[in-house]
C-alpha cells in the first residue's frame, strides 16, 4: 500500500490523527503537496462521497472523514502555499435568510472542500446582501444556497436576485439544495444546478473549476 | 367495549381499525398541531380568533380530536441551548454537571389535573390521546447539539450508552406511573432520524446505540396494551424495518417529499400502522389536486393500518377554505374505509386491547 493509499483509508475511516501524521510523514518522504493533496486527501473524500451516494456510508462517517481531511489539510497547508499550489476554485456558502438549519450546509461545505475548492461559509440565516458583499469581497464564482423549510426556500431565489441587482449574476454559478427543494424549484428560480445530497453537490461544484 | 360500530368513541374506532376489526369509518385526525404561520394566515383569512388554539381548531374543523401529551426528562433546571441547534454539553464531564438537573420524578409529571382532562375528555368518546418522550436518537441529539451528536457515536461512544442506558431506566418508571394510571390510545417516540435521502445513521450504529434501550422499554409500553410509533420525517424506507425489529407498531409522518411511498411499507411491513402520508403540498391547488391525492391513497387506506393525514404540518400557503376542502375530502375518503368486508392481519399490539 503506498502513502498516498494511507491517507486515504485512514481518512475514509475518520482517523484524524492518523492523517495528519501520515501527511508529516508523506512531507518528510519527499513526496510533493500537491500529489499528497489529490492522491492523498481529496481521492480519499471522493470515495467517501461516492460511498455515502451508494448508502454505504452515513452522515457520521461524513463528519468524521471530513474532519480527518481538514486534519489532513492542516498539516499539508503550509507546504502547499510554499509550493504555490492554489485552491482549484472559490465558493461562498451559507443557509438563506430565517432557516436556522447548517448540518446539510456544512456536510455540502466539507464535501466541497474535499474536492479542493475553498469554501467561504456565512453561516445560517444570512440575508442576500451578505452573499453579494462576500461574492464581491472574494471573487468567489460559485455561490451554493441551503434551504430546510418550504417557508425559506425562496430565500434562495431573493439571493438570485440580489446577485442580479449587484450586476453579479453572470460572474457566478449558483448551486440550490436542502429538503423541500427540488429540480424544478431550482429551474423556476433560475439556479445553475440542484443536486439531492451532499455527495452529488460536490461533484457537481468541482465541474464549475475545470483544471 | 362500546358493541356498536355506529356508535364507536374515538378510542374504540382506533384501536378497532389498526386491529383490522370493522368499523364505522377511519379515524379522521391531525396528529400534529398546526404550524403558527398557518394559523396566523387562517386568522387573517377569517378563522375566529377563540379557535385559533389546538383543541379548538380540531373542533372547529369538526376533527376527530388527538391531543398529545409530552414529557421530557429535562427540568426547568436543565441548562438550555446558547442557540438552535447547539447542545448543551460536550463530554462525560459535561453530563455529570447537568446530570443532577434530569429524570424528575414520573410520579409528579402527570398532575391530577392533567389526568382529570385526559380521563374526562376520553371518557366523553371524541378524543384520541398519545403520549410522546423523546427517542434514543432525538435525547442524545438535544443534550450534544445536532452536529456534536453525530461525531458522538465515534468519539464518545461510552457516554452516548451511558446517555440511553440511564434514560431507558427512567422511562420504565416512568410508563410504569403514567401508563398505570391512564391509558393513552398510543404513545410516540420523537425521533426524526431521517432526512430526504434516508436514515441519517447506519443500521450498524442504529442496532448499536438504538436498539438494545428500545428492545428494553417497548415491552414495558405494551404491557400496558399501548402501541408504539416512531415520529421520525423524511425518508424512512429502511429505518422502518429497523424500527419494526425492535417492536415498534407504527410510524408517522411518512412524507411525501422524502418521496416515501406507503403502499411499499405495507407490502413490507404488513403489521405496522401509518399515520400521516397526505401531501401536505398539494393543498394549496385545490380541491381536484386534495382527490388526487386522496385517490392515491385510497388502495392504501383499503389495505388497512393507514391513518391518512397531512404529512406533518399544513404549509401556510394553504387558504383556510382549501383547509376546509381538505377537512370535507378528509371525511369523505376515511368515510369509505369500514373494514366490514374482511378481517386484516392486526398489529400485535393491538390484539391485547
Amino acid at each position: 500500500m503506498t502513502i498516498f493509499e494511507e491517507i486515504s483509508e485512514k481518512l475514509q475511516k475518520g482517523k484524524a490523527k492518523d492523517v495528519a501524521a501520515l501527511v508529516a510523514d508523506a512531507l518528510r518522504e519527499g513526496q510533493a503537496p500537491e500529489a499528497i493533496l489529490n492522491q492523498g486527501l481529496v481521492a480519499g473524500m471522493n470515495l467517501v462521497g461516492e460511498k455515502f451516494r451508494n448508502n454505504e456510508i452515513y452522515v457520521p462517517e461524513v463528519l468524521v472523514a471530513a474532519r480527518a481531511m481538514n486534519a489532513g489539510l492542516t498539516a499539508l497547508r503550509p507546504s502547499l502555499e510554499s509550493a504555490g499550489v492554489k485552491p482549484v476554485g472559490k465558493a461562498v456558502i451559507c443557509t438563506v435568510e430565517g432557516d436556522m438549519h447548517d448540518i446539510g450546509k456544512n456536510l455540502v461545505r466539507m464535501m466541497i472542500e474535499g474536492q479542493g475548492i475553498e469554501c467561504i461559509d456565512l453561516g445560517v440565516s444570512v440575508p442576500p446582501a451578505r452573499v453579494v458583499e462576500a461574492v464581491k469581497d472574494s471573487g468567489a464564482k460559485l455561490v451554493c444556497l441551503s434551504a430546510l423549510l418550504t417557508t425559506t426556500m425562496m430565500g434562495q431565489k431573493a439571493v438570485i436576485d440580489a446577485l442580479k441587482e449587484a450586476g453579479l449574476r453572470d460572474q457566478v454559478k449558483v448551486m440550490v439544495g436542502g429538503a423541500p427543494v427540488t429540480q424544478a424549484f431550482a429551474d423556476e428560480i433560475g439556479a445553475d444546478c440542484y443536486t439531492l445530497d451532499a455527495a452529488s453537490a460536490a461533484k457537481a461544484a468541482r465541474a464549475f473549476f475545470p483544471d | 367495549m362500546n358493541s356498536s360500530i355506529e356508535s364507536m368513541t374515538a378510542s374504540e374506532r382506533f384501536a378497532a381499525y389498526l386491529a383490522g376489526r370493522p368499523v364505522d369509518r377511519a379515524p379522521a385526525i391531525e396528529w400534529a398541531p398546526w404550524w403558527h404561520l398557518t394559523v396566523e394566515r387562517w386568522l387573517k383569512d377569517g378563522l375566529p380568533p377563540e379557535a385559533a388554539g389546538g383543541e379548538a381548531l380540531q373542533e372547529y374543523f369538526g376533527l376527530d380530536k388527538c391531543l398529545q401529551t409530552s414529557v421530557t426528562c429535562r427540568t426547568k433546571e436543565t441548562p438550555s441551548p446558547a442557540s438552535y441547534g447547539t447542545g448543551i454539553l460536550e463530554d462525560e464531564a459535561g453530563y455529570e454537571k447537568i446530570r443532577p438537573t434530569l429524570f424528575p420524578d414520573p410520579k409528579t409529571l402527570l398532575s391530577e389535573g392533567r389526568l382529570d382532562f385526559l380521563k374526562r375528555t376520553h371518557e366523553r368518546g371524541d378524543t384520541l390521546h398519545f403520549f410522546t418522550v423523546e427517542g434514543f436518537f432525538w435525547y442524545p441529539r438535544e443534550l450534544f447539539g445536532i452536529e456534536k451528536h453525530f461525531y458522538s457515536f465515534y468519539d464518545e461512544p461510552e457516554l452516548y450508552h451511558r446517555i440511553c442506558d440511564e434514560y431507558a431506566d427512567w422511562l420504565v418508571l416512568l410508563f410504569e406511573a403514567v401508563f398505570s394510571r391512564f391509558s393513552f390510545d398510543f404513545m410516540s417516540f420523537a425521533e426524526d432520524m431521517s432526512y430526504n435521502s434516508g436514515p441519517m445513521i447506519s443500521r450498524e450504529l442504529f442496532d448499536e446505540f438504538l436498539a438494545p434501550y428500545y428492545r428494553r422499554v417497548i415491552p414495558v409500553i405494551h404491557s400496558y396494551g399501548v402501541p408504539v410509533f416512531v415520529d421520525s420525517d423524511g425518508d424512512i424506507t429502511k429505518a422502518v424495518d429497523w424500527y419494526a425489529g425492535v417492536g415498534v407498531d407504527g410510524m408517522f409522518p411518512l412524507e411525501r417529499q422524502a418521496g416515501v411511498d406507503v403502499s411499499v411499507y405495507l407490502d413490507k411491513q404488513p403489521s405496522l400502522a401509518y399515520l400521516g402520508h397526505f401531501d401536505k403540498m398539494c393543498m394549496k391547488f385545490g380541491e381536484e389536486a386534495m382527490r388526487a391525492e386522496f385517490e392515491r391513497l385510497l388502495p392504501s387506506l383499503q389495505r388497512g393500518k393507514v391513518i391518512p393525514s397531512v404529512d406533518h404540518q399544513t404549509p401556510p400557503d394553504v387558504s383556510l377554505e382549501q383547509y376546509k376542502i381538505y377537512v370535507r375530502l378528509l371525511k369523505e375518503y376515511t368515510g369509505k374505509i369500514t373494514h366490514r368486508d374482511g378481517a386484516l392481519g392486526p398489529c400485535p399490539v393491538f390484539r391485547k386491547r
